[in-house]
């Protein structure tokens, strides 16, 4: 049993090397240069090739916003939250570059109770999530094994609280990942990406004209009928438009 | 102010003064005539001269001439006089035929000297057919409407706007002019109600033009008019695209002869009347094209201008004023440049800059210099260093931007007199961080893994595999673990149950040894009964057991303090009994009975 933490340690910091690991070297060096559209094709060919993390995100991000594509670099650093939600930087980052955005929108008020889950939430992403949630279950049934073969009853007193509070903690951060999972697959938001476009009542062209939103701005997908997708803004309002407009997170 | 005293003296004798330094000899005469027009030619000489030297006038018929006319002139300015001599040549000319005629060089003798006077170009029109006749008959007609104005036809008296160019760039200057044509045959006494056009669409500039306006010949369509230039203003286009300019309008009086055939006395005086003509110009437009992409340092400037820059020290003490020059020199649109840009150190307290400007305005433009001066206060002493500022102004005539740059210039700055600094009351003030500007955080350069995309950890089946496996490896060692408990369990409670046994069979085996007399062997297999039975009864091996271990595990389990006493007086006696047989308290006999009833106890009592 002892034998088996670091085992299971060691296959979690497992990772291979990839070789575009070079070419993210050379992709900061351009952008340290100043050179930012060649920065901008390295950073896309690692991501071309399958690749992926917060960091080349948050990079490609920087590199857009410093050649004036806000709404660009709005879309990496918003892929790049999704993969490192608590990361200092990229929150920063994007506060600024979402100062360049024309519609200044009031966020509906949420209660603190949600907010804090939502912070909590937050505080990993999906596989950090995943992994708390493995070796608090591990744990959790080492302290249960403590609980039926001690023959002291104060340490089974004690494994059993233990064994309790781990064995929700491994169903909570369980809970989370599958959280943090889904909005990385679902792809629930989009940013717009035409300079100004309308939001019709409909899926049609013919819909009437509800309000007018313009580039950079973050919405919510609610649901997808063909090519229209029902969005919503941070302060609630609705409406339908065409995937062309948009770019999913 | 200088006082001006003038007196001036006109003598018709020839006054003879050495020292006239200029010989100036001038040949003058219209420069447009017609053809059977009587004008003059004139030669003027500020010395008198002698021996008049004709070119040939073959092209023209000689009326009249030479007449001469003398004039001097003395002024006394400050007590020093000056004096101007004027000898005039005139002759009546008149033109033969059309075309236009070069008058060679005259010369003429002054004082043993031979000099040669300018060259004249006239040009002779069609003669001009006399309106005298025609005229007075319109007259007539029109003098019942009370209004002469009618008569004067757009050929004879009209205003144009003059441009120099029609396209230029934004902000270029163009030159408007605004002259009057008249006719000789229309007198003109006067001028009234001018109503400048608006000029929308550009900054102006007025040319200072002499208050008398001075009437030039002129060809216009073939035609000879007096031209006098109203107005000349500096345009600069503000907007791009075809700009119009506005007419103008002005209302001359004309001065007519009324000739009225009613009553004798009107003969005998001219009767003469002003009417007022109202005349206007034609409306202009001008072309006005956007300049290029403007590059970095662009402050509006086009035309031909060069830039210096230059703080008036470069050592200096902190909290002392420093002021920074920048001036621009040249000609085109000065008055419209704005502040170039300077980047002062941030510690650097600076101050708005000051505008001064010195401009001529003349007919061919405006040019001058135009000075900023920055005024900045180094608060803390070190080394700073103001980057070098860039100005570019458009050059029209090559339809580039000229970029010119200062160098950078290092200031020193040394630690001024801190008493003198009124305004710091504290010596430990603190001051807030200044946040110059806003800028996104750099790029991650440390290492970082990359992997794969949608490649999540969570969900995978090594993930299910890892929980599925400790669970698994969590029943797998619960199952054995428990069979092996049971199992050992069972050994136990087997001792436990032969405890009672075993210890009375060794208690047998002392009663045995007491019989035979075998002292020490008898008390030794009573301890070795008693620890036997414990050992196996408590669970302790024997190896750990001791009285305290012994005395605390039979408490635990709920034995009786003085059967605990009874069974520690035992090992004690049993122990002393072993070294010291012939002290011991009681007889083997007593003892054998004594441990036999404790170990009934115990075994009541141990639970």
């Amino acid at each position: 049993m002892k034998t088996l933490i670091p085992i299971i340690f060691f296959l979690l910091t497992a990772v291979s090397v990839y070789p575009q690991d070079s070419l993210l070297t050379e992709a900061n060096q351009q952008y340290t240069d100043g050179k930012y559209e060649q920065a901008i094709d390295l950073y896309q060919r690692i991501l071309k090739g399958n690749m992926e993390s917060a960091e080349v995100y948050y990079n490609l991000g920087n590199a857009f916003y410093k050649t004036g594509k806000f709404t660009s670099a709005i879309i990496s650093y918003e892929r790049a939250r999704l993969l490192a939600p608590n990361d200092d930087d990229i929150q920063f980052n994007l506060e600024i570059a979402n100062q360049h955005v024309v519609d200044a929108i009031k966020p509906l008020p949420k209660l603190f109770f949600i907010r804090w889950w939502q912070s909590l939430t937050n505080k990993f992403p999906a596989d950090g999530w995943a992994k708390i949630s493995v070796v608090s279950f591990i744990l959790a049934l080492i302290l249960a094994g403590f609980f039926f073969f001690s023959a002291s009853s104060g340490l089974k007193r004690t494994s059993f609280w233990a064994g309790i509070l781990i064995l929700s903690v491994a169903v909570f951060s369980y809970n989370f990942a599958a959280r943090q999972e889904k909005r990385m697959t679902e792809h629930r938001f989009a940013i717009i990406t035409q300079p100004s476009v309308t939001v019709k009542s409909s899926p049609s062209e013919g819909g009437t004209n509800l309000f007018l939103i313009h580039e950079g701005l973050k919405v919510e997908i609610l649901e997808n009928l063909g090519t229209w997708n029902n969005i919503r803004l941070a302060d609630g309002n609705q409406g339908w438009l065409p995937d062309s407009s948009m770019e999913k997170i | 102010m200088i006082k001006k005293l003038l007196i001036a003296v006109l003598l018709m004798a020839p006054v003879f003064f050495a020292g006239a330094d200029n010989v100036r000899f001038i040949m003058s005469a219209p420069n447009v005539v017609s053809a059977g027009e009587q004008f003059r030619l004139s030669f003027t000489l500020n010395e008198s001269g002698s021996d008049l030297q004709l070119p040939d006038l073959s092209n023209f018929e000689v009326l009249m001439g030479p007449s001469t006319t003398q004039s001097s002139s003395i002024q006394i300015i400050n007590g020093k006089t000056t004096q101007e001599l004027s000898f005039s040549y005139i002759f009546i000319l008149r033109a033969k035929e059309e075309g236009t005629f070069t008058i060679q060089p005259a010369s003429v003798k002054a004082g043993g000297k031979v000099y040669q006077s300018n060259e004249l170009k006239i040009q002779v029109v069609k003669g001009q057919v006399p309106q005298q006749g025609s005229s007075s008959t319109q007259q007539q007609q029109s003098e019942s409407q009370g209004s002469l104005s009618s008569e004067i036809t757009k050929d004879e008296l009209f205003v144009r706007t003059e441009l120099d160019k029609h396209s230029v760039y934004k902000g270029e200057q163009v030159i408007a002019t605004v002259k009057i044509y008249v006719s000789p045959t229309v007198p003109i006494t006067g001028f009234e109600d001018v109503k400048l056009p608006s000029f929308e669409g550009f900054w102006t500039q007025d040319i200072e033009i002499p208050g008398q306006i001075n009437f030039t010949r002129e060809v216009h369509d073939g035609k000879i008019y007096q031209v006098g230039t109203l107005k000349k203003t500096l345009l600069f286009p503000q907007q791009t695209g075809k700009i119009r300019i506005d007419p103008f309008e002005i209302t001359t009086t004309i001065r007519q002869q009324i000739k009225r055939q009613r009553s004798f006395f009107d003969d005998f005086f001219d009767n003469y009347r002003t009417v007022s003509a109202r005349i206007t110009s034609d409306p202009v437009t001008v072309t006005v094209r956007d300049l290029p992409a403007a590059p970095g340092g662009f402050y509006g400037g086009v035309g031909n201008m060069s830039f210096s820059a230059k703080p008036d020290k470069l050592e200096t003490r902190s909290n002392e004023a420093v002021s920074f020059r920048i001036s621009i020199t040249g000609s085109g649109n000065l008055r419209l440049i704005e502040a170039p840009k300077v980047d002062f150190p941030a510690d650097f307290e600076a101050y708005d800059p000051k505008e001064a400007d010195n401009f001529n305005v003349t007919a061919s433009g405006m040019s001058g210099t135009k000075t900023f001066e920055y005024l900045f206060i180094p608060r803390y002493a070190g080394d700073f260093s103001i980057p070098p500022v860039t100005f570019a102004s458009f050059n029209p005539s090559t339809g580039q931007y000229a970029v010119q740059s200062s160098p950078e210039y290092k200031i020193h700055v040394e630690k001024g007199d801190d008493s003198q600094n009124t305004t710091v009351t504290s010596a430990y003030s603190k001051e807030d961080v200044k946040y110059i500007g806003k800028d996104i955080r750099y790029i991650k350069q440390n290492e970082y893994k990359l992997r794969n995309k949608a490649a999540l950890f969570f969900g995978s089946s090594f993930y299910w595999m890892i929980n599925l496996g400790s669970l698994f490896i969590f029943l797998l060692v619960a199952v054995i673990y428990r069979k092996k408990l049971r199992e050992n369990a069972n050994l136990q409670l087997v001792r436990t149950k032969k405890a009672n046994k075993v210890a009375r069979k060794r208690l047998r085996e002392a009663s045995h040894f007491m019989k035979q007399n075998k002292a020490e062997e008898f008390y030794e297999s009573v301890l070795r009964a008693y620890w036997g039975y414990l050992s196996d009864k408590l669970n302790i091996p024997v190896a750990d057991l001791n009285r305290e271990k012994a005395s605390d595990t039979l408490i635990k389990r709920g034995v009786e303090q003085d059967v605990i006493a009874d069974f520690v007086s035992l090992l004690d006696t049993c122990e002393f009994a072993r070294y010291a047989p012939s002290a011991a308290g009681g007889t083997p006999v007593e003892l054998y009975g004594k441990a036999v009833a404790l170990m009934g106890k115990l075994e009541k009592q141990i639970r």
